[in-house]
């Protein structure tokens, strides 16, 4: 049996312990109170025969006086001389009776029996029936014993009578009666009795002390007394008796023995009584253990087990629960320090809430905590069918004047714009800040005039200026709102696309943007290659290809455009116009962008080093303008083969550079600086300026391909392109024009006067080792530019 | 005692010797023990086969009381002497016998010789005192004048007439009395008689001497 309860065990364990303790006692004072018992009634049987022995002596010794005291006076002397029987007769009556002798008598010294007090008349020449006593006091002068009378046991003296040389011989004696074994009895408290055995083996009881019935029975078991041990056991009526036997007297008569009996239920009752007080002991203190434990190992395991369950409670996560401290003892020591744990618990973990869910530096909620409100938020509207909104608010140009005026100065932006947006957003509402400068806001309500209201106060707040040390600064910022139930159902993908409408709207630049779920499919393309554009570059799925352009006034391949061509194992080839866009818009187009002018740079050098110099372009995106990097990396590219800057072109877009004109401009001038050529790219499709274009470091202007591709059939397309050519060498740039597919428009732009063209007419674009084939074909056919008619336009500039 | 038993003795010796003048014979008995030691205070005693006593007054004896015991513990008489108890002691005695030969009492004061006391019957008498219950004295009665008691040598003598005797020999302790020896007294020569006898000393009682 294994016994898990702590309580169990204490109280077993006691319980156990008192049980074994009292019953070994118990045995203890059993057999050694029985052993001590059987002793005490051994003892006394022992000074029993010995008190019997003394009384012996001192009734022999009276009958011995009585007897010698008659012996002596000379009147009965006289008397027995004269053989006066009458006088004799009498003399012996009146000294037995002075000691109440049972008999006395007066023997001849031939041994004939002269007077007898027992028998009345004393017969004539009666022999005296105690011979044997005759013989021994004859020899010693006096004898004395117990003996056998008629059958019944006396205790006999017999002296001489002297006158002064014995002439006869007194005997006197006491019968050996109950009143003998009572007197015995009164001295030594032990049963007495007396029996006698013929010479012919016949027992007699004679008297006894015992109880009738007892001495009934023992009269009719006194054979067994033939060949008893002087010390025994006897079983009389249900009564153990520890019994000794002395022989009293042995004579020819036969032989007179006491029975001292001492019964062992009597001596053993005072063991018994303390028995019975120990049994009731044993009883009262198992019960009292019993209680003691169970109060005891109660005081033990109902605090543990208070305790455990509070431990329970705490791993349930239930800090209301304290442990009541009712001892002062290490229990109670133990729930105090347990009180201390929880509250320790209870303080770190609001810290830890605090750190999870909230936002350092503006003190709001942050995303994990806005995404379990929205989700809280969606159980609720769920079940009421009530709307919900999540905006996500993008702060403008925050990157500006995080780098212009540094950080601390971002952080009291997004300090000052945070608590613009607590003080808006009121109610069961939330905002939280996302991260950067990315804040989100949980409206209970769907699309309509609650949102709109709203947004328009978010708005009204940001536009009033902050002011940062005196320095007043503008920020703005782009709304994205998507709704439940119209778009979406969980909290992901509400804020997913709520996030998306946010790009959407500063894209557009219109402030405000609710998810249009047109723009799903697309998005989802795109959002699958991310991922395996990353893995392109690793893959080296990705190749650069070189399109010639050629210089319409040497009728030379001195330029080429490098483009990327993705490959895509399972797509196949996966057109620029699909995967830039996108890298572009998740900002992988600068990992893309560095990778490209890595490969450019290194390829120059090669064909360089083969004496072909081609100064290659490379389209590089607005977010790469934005980017501090861009520089430092071209110019550690460049530095490593000693590229010269003036073989590499970097073609910048119109729209990249107006998106943060300050900023594009800062980075082109870098670029500038280190000498490389620059290129705006796709001109005629923006709004830029002329003016803006003016103040741009840029040496090439290249003319977008829709217009040069239907300028053949296009009077107009024809114009634009003419006038954009004359615009571009009045500002001093050089003219490139891409798309060309026919050649009507090449003889067009020849015409115009147009400094380079480019397009599938001159050549597709080419992998590194084919364009560098096609150049040497090109070079040694030496084939003079495919027969070009001279529309004979006269090249015109206009003056700057 | 015996001391005295013995001076008592050559006394009364030379005494007998006269008597038995001139054709006496002397007997001279001897008593041993069993171990063949001598044995002093036994009273030897001849009788005449022919049983022809002559007629010999008896002496006088006497049986003094010498710090209270009796002096001499054996003293053999004629029948028909006459014996004085004289106390020498100064207390009292309270002189007595119940022996079948002699039965009286003297209740004597210290220093009274009372009348002497006449034994006219022979056999043993045995003297005792009821005050002082250890003195035990023995007179041993006999006919005729033939009698003696031996010394501290074991001996006696007794002249005897010539003729034909029985000798007997007697003792308070003497369990079985040897058989008489018959001896036969001649004119001349010495008669010679020895007895071997046992002497039983009765158990002592609590009437010691104190």
């Amino acid at each position: 049996m294994k016994i898990h309860s702590l309580r169990a065990r204490i109280i077993v364990f006691f319980v156990m312990l008192l049980v074994t303790v009292q019953a070994v006692l118990f045995v203890l004072v059993s057999v050694s109170g029985r052993r001590i018992a059987e002793q005490v009634i051994g003892d006394e049987l022992v000074t029993g025969e010995r008190i019997f022995g003394r009384l012996v002596v001192q009734s022999t010794n009276r009958l011995a006086d009585a007897a010698r005291l008659l012996a002596a006076d000379f009147g009965f002397r006289t008397a027995v001389a004269t053989r006066d029987v009458a006088t004799i007769a009498s003399a012996l009556a009146n000294h037995g009776q002075r000691i109440d002798a049972s008999l006395v008598m007066l023997a001849s010294l031939d041994g004939r029996l002269i007077a007898d007090t027992l028998s009345g008349d004393p017969i004539r020449d009666a022999v005296f029936p105690l011979p044997s006593m005759l013989d021994a006091a004859r020899a010693t002068g006096r004898a004395s014993g117990i003996v056998l009378l008629d059958g019944r046991p006396y205790q006999v003296v017999v002296v001489p009578v002297l006158a002064p040389t014995p002439i006869a011989w007194v005997a006197m004696g006491f019968a050996i009666d109950d009143r003998t074994a009572a007197d015995l009895q009164s001295v030594a408290a032990l049963e007495v009795s007396f029996l006698s055995r013929t010479a012919d083996g016949r027992w007699t009881l004679h008297a006894s002390t015992l109880p009738p019935q007892i001495r009934g029975r023992l009269a009719s078991r006194r054979g067994e007394l033939e060949g008893m041990s002087r010390l025994s056991s006897m079983t009389l009526v249900d009564e153990e008796y520890q019994t000794l036997v002395p022989v009293l007297g042995e004579s020819p008569e036969g032989r007179v023995v006491a029975l001292l009996q001492r019964s062992k239920r009597e001596a053993l009752e005072p063991f018994e009584r303390v028995r019975a007080i120990l049994y009731v002991l044993g009883l009262a203190s198992l019960v009292f253990t019993v209680l003691g434990s169970v109060v005891i190992a109660r005081g033990i395991s109902r605090p543990v087990s208070r305790l455990a369950e509070a431990a329970r409670g705490i791993r349930d996560g239930d800090y209301t629960q304290k442990v009541r401290v009712e001892t002062q003892d290490e229990i109670g020591g133990l729930a105090d320090s347990f009180n201390h744990m929880l509250d320790g618990i209870v303080g770190r973990e609001s810290k830890i809430l605090r750190l999870a869910y909230e936002d350092s530096l503006t003190g709001l909620p942050n995303r994990a905590r806005f995404r379990e409100a929205v989700r809280d938020g969606l159980l609720t509207a769920r079940r009421t069918d009530a709307a919900l909104s999540v905006l996500i608010l993008d702060l403008d140009r925050f990157k500006a004047i995080n780098d212009s005026l540094g950080h601390p100065a971002g952080d009291d932006v997004l300090r000052i714009v945070a608590c613009r947006l607590r003080e808006t957003i009121a109610g069961t509402d939330m905002v939280a800040r996302l991260g950067g400068d990315e804040f989100a806001i949980l409206l209970h309500g769907g699309m309509g005039d609650y949102v709109k209201e709203v947004t328009e106060r978010i708005f009204a707040r940001l536009r009033e200026p902050i002011d940062l040390d005196g320095q007043p600064v503008d920020v703005g910022a782009s709304i994205g709102i998507a709704c439940y139930p119209t778009h979406g159902e969980d909290p992901d993908l509400l804020m997913l696309r709520a996030d998306v409408a946010m790009y959407d709207a500063k894209r557009g630049h219109a402030g405000c943007a609710t998810y249009d779920v047109r723009n799903e499919d697309g998005r989802r393309h795109h959002l699958s290659l991310l991922g395996e554009l990353r893995r392109a570059v690793e893959r080296d799925e990705l190749s650069v290809h070189y399109q010639p352009k050629l210089d319409l006034r040497t009728g030379g391949i001195h330029h080429a455009e490098a483009l990327v061509r993705w490959m895509h194992p399972e797509r196949g080839f996966v057109s620029p116009g699909e995967f830039i866009p996108f890298a572009e818009q998740t900002g992988y187009i600068r990992e893309l962008t560095r990778w490209v002018v890595a490969r450019v740079i290194r390829q120059v050098d090669e064909w360089r080093a083969r004496g072909l110099e081609i100064r290659v372009s490379v389209n590089i995106s607005t977010r790469d303008l934005m980017s501090d990097d861009l520089v430092p990396d071209v110019e550690r590219e460049m530095a490593r083969g000693g590229t010269p800057p003036g073989l590499l072109c970097f073609e910048v877009t119109e729209s990249g550079v107006m998106e943060d004109p300050a900023r594009a401009l800062a980075t082109l001038d870098r670029i500038h600086a280190l000498g490389i050529r620059l290129s705006v790219d796709d001109f005629g499709t923006g709004y830029s300026s002329l003016a803006y274009l003016k103040k741009l470091p840029v040496q090439e202007l290249k003319i977008d391909r829709s217009f040069v591709m239907h300028m053949a059939e296009d009077a107009n397309d024809a114009t634009l392109v003419r006038t954009t050519i004359e615009l571009g060498h009045n500002l001093g740039l050089e003219v490139v024009a891409e798309g060309i597919e026919d050649e009507p428009s090449l003889a067009l732009l020849r015409a115009f006067g147009c400094d380079q063209v480019q397009g599938y007419l001159i050549a597709k674009p080419m992998p590194a080792d084919r364009f560098e084939a096609w150049m040497l074909e090109r070079t040694a056919t030496a084939a003079p530019p495919p027969a070009l008619p001279d529309l004979s336009l006269p090249r015109t500039r206009l003056s700057a | 005692m015996w001391q005295r038993i013995v001076r008592w003795t050559a006394m009364l010796l030379p005494a007998l010797a006269c008597i038995g003048s001139p054709q006496a014979t002397t007997l001279v008995a001897t008593v041993i023990g069993p171990d063949g030691a001598p044995v002093p205070q036994v009273v030897i005693h001849a009788m005449p086969v022919s049983g022809k006593l002559p007629a010999t007054p008896p002496k006088a004896a006497q049986m003094d009381q010498v710090d209270k015991e009796f002096v001499p513990f054996v003293q053999p008489v004629q029948m028909g002497a006459a014996v004085t108890f004289p106390n020498k002691d100064n207390i009292r005695h309270h002189v007595y016998s119940f022996s079948p030969a002699k039965t009286f009492e003297l209740k004597l004061y210290s220093g009274t010789s009372a009348k002497p006391v006449v034994f006219d019957k022979p056999g043993p008498v045995t003297l005792g005192c009821n005050i002082h219950d250890w003195m035990v004295g023995h007179l041993y009665v006999v006919e005729g004048p033939w009698f003696t008691k031996t010394g501290k040598d074991g001996k006696g003598g007794i002249d005897l007439p010539p003729g034909e005797y029985l000798v007997k020999v007697w003792h308070p302790w003497l369990k079985d009395e040897p058989a008489p020896v018959r001896v036969k007294a001649e004119p001349t020569g010495d008669l010679q008689a020895a007895f071997r006898i046992v002497l039983t000393r009765p158990p002592a009682t609590t009437h010691d001497k104190r």
